[in-house]
């Protein structure tokens, strides 16, 4: 009976269901909704072949790329007739569902369990390497990626290499060995480009040269692959940059995803928009929901909302402090950092700051708020 | 290539966006009569049964309403009520943040009365998304309550008597304590009476009378206003209301540094109660006021302000008894203090009036 709450204080809490009342359409051909494919769509007509973890692994690869939650339960839902002795590929798929409801744990041994059987899973050891790197935990990445040289092309072991060491004070290096990969592989697909693309900016940014960066993001883009990373990075970028207007023209069609929202949002504020206050509270709205569902998946973006959007620095020191111990990358650390700052707790910023003079990245933006901290 | 694409995906942090599935499932009960309104999302319809007669990717309100008996007939085989019939109405349509919903009035009939207890039970796309869940409230005349069902949680068993009326009445005068507690403007004003309360007598039951007589007719002034406004007898603009609530902290505290009133302070502590009482009744619009049970969640906050402002009395009183006599009292504690209120309190006041946040306290 946990999950009922006695609610007295009721008002608002259930007005964030729906919008509007009810109605009865005039229209028979009133279009109520509009679905992601059509049935002779190709992906459409793909997915109803499949079966089994090929089926889960199908539907995880459209939740990625849409950033559509619905996928990941229609993937749980191919994958429930597992068994109890799974093969190899089952493991792996539910160790990408469970990474992505952030059990890292339960992932990494269910990637592990995967790789016993099939020691060469090149997908296995990069996902246990990205989990890695999101909490942290970079000489294990780094061990990962070291597993992955013989097995995997050099592209993704460099790729997986140059991320650990962009992370950890050589983004220099990592840039020039991911670049020279790069222009080796002319052949790459545009997915393959538009990672290393976005990585070649994100670096660029770290050492400190913005021209550089701008100019793979711009490559990246120019690939024409829709990408929520790619958006959400090169929008920050640009936020950094103060150069808000372009990010409400880059990210116009793309509200849907909270992620991207919250960029708008930020966006639109730093212009004096008269639209910022509906975007945060649609912003709001979500995470109230997400709330109402026991899940707060998204407590960076939630952090950053509450401190940049609503201002209330420590909710978002108590949402980025919470989300920091299961994530620790760079943006995490941000708002952190900006959090304790701003509400004058200079003792929460530790993690972080410990975490920055361990790894000793690079940004001068993060420097300069450690710099304020200390 | 697959595994390289999706390493390489989250390579970078994992996003997601839109929403999860959710539907939402409202009930109300009154009486012997269960409603329920049931929201769920086209999407998910359009997976489970399938909506888009003509494959062209778009839902109209024609193709979902030459639907209806099967969604009714699919969703009400996946939620049932034990021992009621669910009897389902018109199908309507309604827009929520992540897209439009299907809305599914129904009725349940339980028989002569509803039964002790509501046994709900869930399975809607349980086994088509183990991650949808089903967003319930549900209101019983006074109570409402809320829960989620889904895969973890598909049954859930709600008390339609709901809690009783002893225990409303208790959540009600829990907030009236709380309330005074944290509703420094009241504390202060009770302070500036009672600080000066002490001195007007050599022995402690002279004094004590002093203090319940100021304590007294600031509670009963406060209660004669909070009935009236929150029975809707008389109502005044909350800013104008908060703003007299603060010039009345100035003016009591003043009245300490440069003493008007000496004699009746139960006289201006009743005034200015008045005052008070609209204050103590916007908080209870806030919390929602039940209209079965209204005198009850009435009669329950006012009690609790009362028990609250008793405790800080009973804190005060034999402190402030004890030191009357000190310099430190006199002086630091009489005259600092209230110098000290009528600043806090003219910033409120300006605060209040100007409708500014100087977010100085």
């Amino acid at each position: 009976m946990k999950q009922i709450r006695v609610a007295l204080i009721s008002g608002g809490f259930w007005a964030l269901g729906a919008l509007a009342a009810p109605y009865t359409p005039q229209d028979e051909n009133t279009v109520l909704e509009r679905l992601p494919m059509r049935r002779s769509d190709p992906v459409a007509a793909e997915l109803r072949q499949l079966r089994g973890a090929a089926l889960a692994r199908r539907y995880f690869e459209l939740a990625m790329s849409q950033g559509d939650p619905r996928y990941v339960g229609y993937a749980e839902a191919a994958l429930r007739n597992a068994g109890n002795d799974p093969p190899a590929e089952v493991l792996f798929v539910r160790g990408l569902l469970k990474q992505y409801r952030h059990d890292f744990n339960g992932a990494l041994a269910d990637l592990e369990a995967a790789l016993k059987q099939a020691p060469e899973h090149i997908g296995a050891r990069a996902w246990r390497a990205a989990i890695f790197m999101v909490r942290a935990e970079y000489a294990a990445a780094r061990e990962e990626c070291r597993a992955l040289e013989p097995l995997a092309s050099d592209l993704l072991a460099t790729g997986c290499r140059s991320a650990v060491d962009g992370a950890t004070g050589k983004a220099r290096p990592a840039y020039d060995e991911l670049k020279a990969e790069l222009e080796a592989r002319p052949d790459a697909a545009p997915e393959i480009r538009l990672w290393t693309l976005t990585r070649l900016a994100e670096f660029a940014g770290r050492f400190g040269d913005p021209l550089l960066a701008e100019r793979h993001f711009r490559e990246a883009l120019a690939l024409g692959v829709r990408d929520d990373f790619l958006l959400a990075s090169y929008a920050d970028f640009l936020l950094e940059q103060g150069r808000p207007q372009e990010v409400g023209t880059l990210l116009r069609k793309w509200g849907q995803s909270d992620n991207l929202l919250l960029r708008i949002a930020l966006a639109a504020k730093a212009q004096n928009l008269p639209e910022a206050q509906k975007h945060a509270q649609a912003l709001g709205e979500r995470f109230a929901a997400a709330g109402l569902r026991g899940e707060r998946l998204h407590l960076a973006e939630e952090a950053r909302y509450l401190l940049d959007l609503k201002g209330d620095p420590n909710a978002a020191l108590a949402a980025a402090s919470e989300n920091w111990k299961s994530q620790r990358e760079p943006r995490d650390a941000a708002v952190l950092l900006e959090a304790a700052l701003a509400a004058r707790e200079r003792k929460a910023a530790a993690p972080a700051l410990r975490w920055l003079e361990e790894s000793g990245f690079e940004d001068a933006r993060l420097r300069r708020l450690a710099a304020q901290l200390k | 290539m697959k595994h390289f694409l999706l390493a390489l995906l989250l390579l970078s942090t994992t996003a997601h966006a839109h929403k999860p599935s959710d539907s939402y499932l409202a009930l109300t009960g009154e009486g012997k009569e269960l409603r329920g309104q049931w929201d769920i999302a086209l999407r998910d319809l359009e997976y489970a049964i399938g909506l888009d007669a003509d494959g062209d990717g778009a839902i109209t309100w024609g193709e979902l309403r030459r639907k209806q008996s099967e969604i009714a007939a699919y969703a009400f085989a996946r939620f049932t009520v034990r021992d009621c019939r669910i009897k389902p109405g018109p199908l309507l349509v309604d827009e929520h943040t992540d897209g439009a919903y299907a809305v599914l009035q129904f009725t349940a009939d339980c028989g002569e009365a509803l039964p002790k207890r509501l046994e709900l039970e869930y399975s809607l796309f349980a086994d088509l998304d183990p991650t949808h869940r089903g967003l319930l409230r549900a209101q019983f005349g006074a109570q409402t309550v809320t829960g989620v069902l889904g895969p973890d949680q598909p049954r859930l068993s709600l008390d339609p008597e709901g809690r009783t009326r002893l225990e409303q009445f208790l959540d009600y005068a829990r907030e009236g304590v709380w309330h005074i507690w944290i509703g420094f403007d009241h504390v202060l004003f009770l302070l500036s009476l009672l600080l000066p309360a002490v001195l007007a007598a050599p022995r402690f039951a002279p004094a004590f009378w002093e203090v319940f007589r100021v304590v007294t007719a600031f509670t009963v002034a406060h209660s004669i206003t909070l009935a009236l406004a929150a029975l809707s007898v008389v109502s005044l603009p909350s800013r104008l209301v908060e703003s007299a609530i603060a010039a009345s902290v100035v003016l009591a505290a003043l009245n300490n540094l440069f003493p008007v009133v000496h004699r009746g302070r139960w006289l201006v502590a009743f005034t200015f109660g008045l005052i008070h009482g609209f204050g103590f009744a916007s908080v209870l619009t806030e919390l929602g006021l039940p209209k079965e049970s209204l005198l009850l969640a009435l009669v329950g906050f006012n009690l609790g302000v009362e028990a609250g402002q008793l405790c800080i009395v009973a804190a005060f009183l034999p402190v402030a008894y004890l030191l009357r006599h000190t310099w430190m009292y006199r002086r630091v504690i009489l005259l600092g203090g209230s110098a000290l209120i009528v600043l806090i309190a003219a910033l409120w006041m300006v605060e209040r009036v100007f409708d500014l946040r100087l977010g100085l306290i």
